[in-house]
C-alpha cells in the first residue's frame, strides 16, 4: 500500500514539474513538491533538468527589431496620425463654413432691409419678391462659402507641400 | 496596477506617446512575432500591422487594464489571422482526435533567423521552439521571455486561467520531448546554460 502511495506521489510530482518550472503552482502545491523533492533524489534530479529548461527559455537571445523596419513603422504611424489630423481639420472647416453660410444667409436680408429702407420704396421692392430675393441671397452666400472653402483648402495643401 | 502615463496619453490621442511606446516595445514585440511565425519578413509585416491597429483603436483602449496585454493580444490576433490565411483550415476547429489544429501545425521551413541562431549555443532551444505549434509557442514566449503573469497571459490569449496552465504544461513537455530527440542519448544536462 505504501509502495502504491509512493508511486502516486512520484506521478503527481512529475505532473507538477512543468508547472513549477513555469511558476504556475499555488503555494500548497509548491510546498508539496518541495517536500517530495527533498526526500526523492530521482525526482530531484529530474526537476533539475526542468529548471534548466526554464532557465534556458528565459535566456533565449532576443532578435532585435531591424532599424529599417522601425523607420518604416514610425513613418507609417506618423502618416496615419497626420491623415487623421487632416480629416479632423477638414471636418471642422466644413462645420464652420456651414455655420458661416447660414449666418450670412439669415443676417444679410434683415441688414439689407434696414439699410435700404428709404430706397425700397424707390425701387418698389414688394414682399411678393421677398422669397426670390431670399433664394438669391442664399445662393450667393453659399457660393461665397464654397469659394472660401476652395481658397482655404488650396492654402492648406500648399502649406503641407512646403512642410 | 500602476497606470502607464504614456498609455493614458495614447488614449488621449497624443502621437508622441505612440512613438514612445513603439520604442519601448520594439524588441519585445518583434521577438514575440518572430517566435510565432519564424519568418522575419512576416514578423515585420505583422509588427507594422500591430502598430497601425494600435493607432486606429487608441481611443477604445482602456488605460486602466494595461497597455502590454492589449498590445500583445492585438499582435496575437493578427498572427492567428495570418495563420488562417496561409493555412485555410480553421485553427480553432478541433481535429477528430479532439486536439487543436494549431497545436499540431508542422514545423516551419528553415529561415535566416533560425540559421543564425543555430550558430549559437541556444540553437537547440530556438529550434525546438520553432517546431512547436503556435499555441504552445505563444504561451512559452509570453511566460518565459515576456515574463507575463498567468492572468495577463489569459487576457492576451482570451482563455481561462486553467487553460493557460494546461497549455504551459503541455508546451514544456513538448519542448522537452523535442530536445531529448535532438540530443545524443536523449539527455538534457547543461543545455540550458550559456
Amino acid at each position: 500500500m505504501k509502495k502504491g502511495s509512493d508511486m502516486n506521489q512520484h506521478e503527481k510530482t512529475r505532473e507538477q514539474m512543468p508547472l513549477a518550472t513555469a511558476g504556475a503552482l499555488d503555494a500548497n502545491e509548491e510546498r508539496e513538491l518541495s517536500a517530495h523533492l527533498a526526500e526523492c533524489s530521482d525526482c530531484s534530479a529530474e526537476f533539475e533538468q526542468w529548471r534548466e529548461l526554464g532557465a534556458g527559455l528565459r535566456r533565449m537571445p532576443t532578435p532585435q527589431a531591424p532599424i529599417a523596419m522601425m523607420e518604416r513603422v514610425r513613418a507609417s504611424l506618423m502618416a496615419q496620425v497626420m491623415a487623421r489630423a487632416e480629416q479632423r481639420s477638414n471636418r471642422n472647416m466644413i462645420a464652420w463654413l456651414v455655420l458661416f453660410g447660414w449666418t450670412t444667409t439669415l443676417a444679410t436680408w434683415p441688414i439689407l432691409r434696414l439699410i435700404s429702407h428709404g430706397a425700397e420704396a424707390w425701387l418698389n421692392v414688394s414682399f411678393v419678391h421677398t422669397y426670390h430675393i431670399l433664394i438669391g441671397f442664399t445662393v450667393l452666400s453659399w457660393l461665397a462659402a464654397a469659394a472660401a472653402a476652395g481658397v482655404l483648402g488650396a492654402r492648406h495643401r500648399s502649406e503641407r507641400r512646403l512642410a | 496596477m500602476a497606470v502607464d502615463t504614456e498609455a493614458v496619453r495614447l488614449h488621449r490621442g497624443d502621437p508622441q506617446a505612440m512613438v514612445s511606446l513603439l520604442e519601448r516595445y520594439q524588441h519585445r514585440l518583434y521577438r514575440f512575432l518572430v517566435r510565432m511565425v519564424h519568418e522575419p519578413a512576416t514578423a515585420e509585416d505583422l509588427f507594422q500591422q500591430t502598430w497601425l491597429r494600435v493607432a486606429e483603436n487608441a481611443k477604445r483602449f482602456d488605460p486602466s487594464r494595461g497597455f502590454e496585454p492589449w498590445l500583445f493580444s492585438i499582435a496575437r490576433n493578427l498572427t492567428m489571422d495570418y495563420f488562417r490565411r496561409v493555412r485555410p483550415e480553421s485553427l480553432d476547429e478541433p481535429l477528430p482526435s479532439g486536439d487543436s489544429r494549431a497545436e499540431l501545425l508542422p514545423a516551419v521551413q528553415m529561415s535566416a533567423v533560425e540559421i543564425l541562431m543555430r550558430e549559437q549555443r541556444t540553437n537547440r532551444l530556438a529550434q525546438a521552439m520553432s517546431e512547436l505549434g503556435p499555441i504552445y509557442c505563444e504561451v512559452l514566449t509570453l511566460r518565459f521571455e515576456e515574463e507575463m503573469k498567468l492572468e495577463e497571459i489569459a487576457e492576451v490569449l482570451s482563455i481561462p486561467l486553467p487553460t493557460v496552465k494546461t497549455r504551459l504544461r503541455r508546451a514544456l513537455e513538448a519542448m522537452r520531448v523535442k530536445l531529448e530527440k535532438r540530443l545524443p542519448g536523449g539527455e538534457l544536462p547543461g543545455w540550458g546554460q550559456q
